[in-house]
């Protein structure tokens, strides 16, 4: 048997996550795959479990000093269908599982999965996102990268839900999501992008690219970013190759079920210097 | 013109499946029933050493091959008998069953199937057929790892081989594919209150499991009651591993004593149940001056898996369709089933055709591209007619309409004016494949080894019972048996009543296989309800039955594999587009057309649905599913990462039919079921061809394969 609570107020969960070591349940779409048994017989999980989503402090979409929280219990569907989400990040959730699913997951369970292959992380990479952590006691805010810190492995403390993932305004002018799947729908990531760029006139003020599945987390280099803002869109287009080669340093995929190393490695690095070129001269 | 029978009716079992009535195995209830579960080999190869099997709380037995009733057998009596019902001294694949436990529970039978512990001596195991060859760790079967060895000769090649203006070398190779039928694999065995057995199932062949199931237990065969259950989907999975699962049931619910069930979970099914062979077929090709295609040297290879089962009938129909429609006048052909420590291959939907097939369409469209000529003008020159000889030395006694139909498909799909206008390495490629499928059991088999009988009765309340074996699993035989019987008798359909098959009740017309059921039983259908027509007018209730007979002029030589390997054909083209995605290597279908002859249509919607579903799943095949062993095991063991098609993946199907009536066929009709899967892949990995302007040479044809030829060019 799963034992399994319903509080009535996100205090009441987060007592109750804190006393019984409760596993968060939102959606439930990674924790039933994961603890799924065989046909008929009762699923075993190794702890009680705590139900979210109906919780109606984490329910709520809106938007506080230019920036967007996004409620932990908000369901895929909700998320797509509001008007303030960044398109980036509607582009990726549109592309996970199929309708039925989007219905009922989070973006919070994708973000607490901490798969290498979430599309929703990988969006929320390049929109330079944070996720609120609360406890009984206090709360606290991490970026996503500080958040995830290895395949299925966060900085969730035992005592702790994430309540609220915020998001700065994205002001770019171009932008990239793409995902390959294993099929059209109802697919997982072989790879995936999520890229935003602001240009203004001939420069390029700002950048911001992620890359899924290619590494044991989504792959943000801060550094690269850093060399090709302000440079001209000129520059940039002459200096392509030299960027696209570092990023290609850094694209550690591997071989699994799903695909290899050696295509990942190839259409990660040829989507990069697609989107590249598209800001470049 | 159109046949009166052709035009539709709405599907018998529409409702009761669409609206969830329809009561599934898992579905039924069973009193006192208990549940069984595997324990299962964790190892590719090994002896077995010794088996700790833990303490069993109360209510939960223990059964393995020492359970076997004496008089009976640790063996499964299908078309070979190599595959243990439990494995006792070895194990030859990771998944054999070892004994079953069986209890109440799911959960604890879950836990306890876990805490067996077994102790194996490892032996080398034997995967690809390149190491079931060299003889990896001893022979696994016989001396020389080999099911079955064939060899075929048309003409002279020899001869041929000496004029060859070239030679052409090729390897074409195809993967394994799992069947994902609607439900996975269940079967309930019951001890009956007048002392047979009862075995529920969800299955193709009741007369199959019957006979392993009496085999198994040492009993009479008639002591053994089989019921099929409304079944969603088999494809050829379902044809003999219900066989492997009854025998091993049968045994422990005459152990316990009541009625046990197993339903397998989708990742064991997919884990542990047969698969369609893989391949990999040579071709040694002489050409004239002009190209022309003088003599072929064939040597096709199947990795067979760890148990004989029906390989060798499989390795027959992937020879004898090598040379696909094409008429090769000199050709010589080697085939072979390998024995390797994998899951067992068994039959699936066109049960070794969709392999030699392929293998056959794809090198002669790299046959075209290597000599500069156009694909289906060369292909053309080749087609084999009415009266031409086949690679068993039998005759095509049927009119060849693929002329007609080739003009047909080429206004459909617009098919000669895409090839002139992509352009080859464009990243757009549009493919063609041609390819026929025999109805029935090879060779003389309908005559020498099933013998298929129909009755038909009369009842006093004017009802018709139509008794049969073969089964409705999804392929519209509920429907369209019926609609030949009520046809002949003049009858409305819902006067005909025709259930699922139980063994007691209904005659053995043979298993549910083969593309037999409309073009061999539906024929015995069609002739038992003439002999009841005939004799429609006598009081009370009237017992009519039909007996298969050879249609005459046909020959056969099984010793020797010559003559008439098929009593007809169905045939069909395919054409596909594409665009292929220059950065990802993705493949997006453009467009799918489709032709067939399939004789006369039962009913059009019935074949419309076999059309779409066959042409589907070859995508699925030809592009997305891929199956890969690693250690013995496959890597590919749930549905996110077996792919097989969407909604999503390929767009609608445009099909139409060519009529062609088979003298021998009921109301002139022809098999279906697997001759619509048998041209897509081929259709596809030749759009990807031309798209790509490189030679595909395998299946599936995943981005990653072509990323691979394309830059490894
Ligand atoms: C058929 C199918 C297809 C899928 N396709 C995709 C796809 O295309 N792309 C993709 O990225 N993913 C896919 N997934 C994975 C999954 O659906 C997503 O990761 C989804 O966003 C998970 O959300 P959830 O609310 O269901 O998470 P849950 O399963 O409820 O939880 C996931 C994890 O997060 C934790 N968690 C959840 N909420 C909180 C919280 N508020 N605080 C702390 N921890 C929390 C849980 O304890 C658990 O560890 C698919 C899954 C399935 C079954």
């Amino acid at each position: 048997m799963v034992e399994a609570y319903r509080p009535s107020s996100l205090e009441e969960a987060l007592k109750i996550r804190a006393d019984k070591g409760a596993l968060p349940f939102a959606g439930g779409t990674d924790l039933m795959v994961k603890y799924r048994y065989e046909s008929g017989a009762v699923p075993e999980y190794p702890a009680p479990v705590i139900f979210l989503t109906h919780l109606e402090e984490i329910r709520k979409i809106y938007s506080q000093d230019g920036e967007l929280h996004l409620g932990a219990g908000t369901s895929l569907a909700e998320l797509m269908s509001h008007s303030e989400v960044p398109e980036l990040l509607k582009e990726a959730v549109r592309t996970i599982a199929a309708p039925g699913l989007r219905n009922t997951a989070t973006l919070a369970g994708n973000i607490c999965n901490a798969s290498p292959a979430a599309d929703g992380v990988c969006a929320l990479y390049a929109l330079d996102s944070r996720v609120k952590l609360s406890s009984p006691r206090s709360s606290r805010e991490l970026a996503i990268y500080e958040f995830i810190t290895g395949p299925g492995k966060t900085e969730l403390r035992e005592d702790e839900l994430l309540t609220e993932i915020i998001i700065p305004r994205d002001r770019s002018t171009t932008r990239l999501f793409r995902k390959v799947g294993t099929r059209k729908a109802n697919a997982l990531s072989k790879l995936s992008i999520a890229a935003a760029a602001r240009l203004s006139g001939e420069r390029v003020d700002e950048v911001r690219i992620a890359l899924g599945a290619v590494a044991p987390t989504v792959l943000r280099s801060v550094e690269l970013e850093k060399q090709i803002q302000g440079l001209s869109r000129a520059e940039l287009s002459e200096r392509l190759e030299h960027f696209v080669q570092s990023y290609e340093a850094m694209v550690q995929p591997i071989d699994d079920q799903r695909s290899t190393a050696v295509y990942r490695k190839k259409v990660a690095v040829n989507l990069l210097r697609q989107f590249l070129t598209s800001i470049a001269a | 013109m159109k046949a009166q029978i052709s035009t539709p009716i709405r599907r018998v079992d529409a409702k009761d499946k669409t609206s969830g009535a329809a009561r599934y195995l898992a579905d039924m209830s069973f009193e006192g029933m208990l549940y069984a579960k595997a324990v299962r080999s964790e190892r590719p190869r090994a002896k077995i050493l010794r088996i700790e099997v833990p303490r069993l709380p109360e209510g939960y037995t223990y059964v393995d091959a020492s359970d076997i009733p004496a008089g009976g057998k640790n063996k499964i009596e299908m078309i070979k008998d190599d595959w243990p019902v439990f494995a006792d001294k070895e194990v030859r694949f990771v998944g054999e069953t070892l004994a079953l436990i069986v209890g109440p529970d799911r959960g604890m039978l879950n836990r306890l199937c876990r805490e067996v512990k077994v102790e194996y001596q490892d032996l080398e195991p034997a995967l690809t057929i390149d190491e079931a060859e060299s003889l990896k760790g001893g022979a696994i079967h016989g001396t020389d790892n080999l099911y079955a060895d064939y060899n075929l000769r048309k003409g002279d090649p020899e001869e041929a081989f000496k004029k060859a203006d070239r030679i052409i070398e090729d390897e074409i190779s195809t993967g394994y594919q799992e069947h994902i039928y609607m439900e996975p694999q269940g079967v309930v065995a019951r001890p009956e209150a007048d002392g047979k057995l009862g075995v529920y199932f969800s299955g193709q062949c009741p007369f199959y499991v019957r006979h392993a199931v009496a085999g198994a237990m040492g009993v009479d065969e008639e002591m053994v009651r089989v019921q099929q259950a409304v079944t969603g989907g088999a494809f050829g999975g379902k044809e003999h591993y219900p066989d492997v699962i009854s025998t091993s049931l049968a045994v422990a619910a005459r152990k316990v004593g009541r009625p046990v069930g197993y339903f397998f979970d989708r990742v064991e099914d997919i884990s542990y149940t047969p698969k369609r062979h893989p391949s990999r077929t040579t071709f040694r090709t002489a050409v004239d001056e002009r190209g022309n295609v003088l003599a072929m040297d064939i040597d096709v290879k199947l990795n067979a898996g760890a148990y004989e089962s029906c390989s060798m009938v499989v390795l027959q129909r992937a020879i004898f369709s090598v040379n696909s429609v094409y008429d090769i006048q000199n050709v010589k052909i080697r085939g072979r089933a390998f024995a390797t420590n994998n899951v067992p291959s068994d039959a699936y939907r066109g049960f070794g055709a969709p392999q030699g097939l392929f293998a056959m369409e794809v090198h002669m469209s790299h046959l075209a591209r290597t000599l500069g000529l156009s694909d289906l003008k060369y292909k053309s020159r080749h087609l084999i007619k009415k009266g031409g000889l086949t690679v068993t030395n039998g005759r095509i006694h049927e009119e060849v309409k693929l002329p007609e139909m080739i003009e047909r498909i080429d206004e459909m799909s617009d098919y000669r004016r895409k090839v002139k206008e992509f352009k080859k390495g464009s990243w757009r490629g549009v493919g063609f494949s041609m390819f026929n499928h025999g109805s029935g059991f090879t060779g003389n088999g309908e005559q020498e080894i099933i013998r298929g009988v129909v009755k038909m009765r009369k009842r006093s309340d004017g009802l018709v019972d139509l008794l049969v074996s073969n089964v409705e699993m999804g392929q519209g035989l509920q429907t369209t048996f019926r609609k030949i019987a009520a046809m002949v008798l003049d009858l409305p359909v819902d006067q005909v009543v025709y259930n699922d098959p139980n063994t007691d009740l209904v005659p053995d017309s043979g298993p549910t296989c083969a593309s037999r059921s409309i073009a061999i039983v539906g024929y015995l259908v069609q002739e038992a309800a003439k002999k009841l027509k005939a004799r429609w007018g006598e009081e009370g209730e009237v017992l009519v039955e039909h007996r298969y007979a050879h249609p005459p002029r046909l020959h056969w030589d099984q010793e020797k594999l010559d003559g008439d390997a098929y009593p007809s054909y169905g045939w069909g083209i395919n054409v596909i587009e594409v665009e292929v995605d220059p950065l990802t290597y993705e493949v997006e279908t453009k467009g799918i057309w489709a032709i067939h002859d399939v004789g006369v249509a039962i009913d059009e919607k019935v074949v419309e649905g076999q059309v779409d579903g066959g042409i589907i799943q070859a995508l699925g095949y030809g592009s997305l599913e891929k199956l890969e062993v690693k250690d013995g095991r496959f890597q590919q063991r749930t549905m996110a990462d077996y792919t097989i098609p969407t909604s999503m993946d390929f767009p609608r199907i445009k099909s139409a039919l060519v009529d062609n009536p088979y003298e021998y066929g009921p109301f002139g009709a022809k098999g279906a079921g697997e001759l619509v899967f048998d041209g897509a892949a081929a259709a596809f990995a030749d759009a990807v061809q031309m798209a790509i302007d490189r030679d595909i040479s395998r299946i599936p044809v995943t981005p990653e394969y072509i990323m691979e030829v394309y830059e490894n060019d």
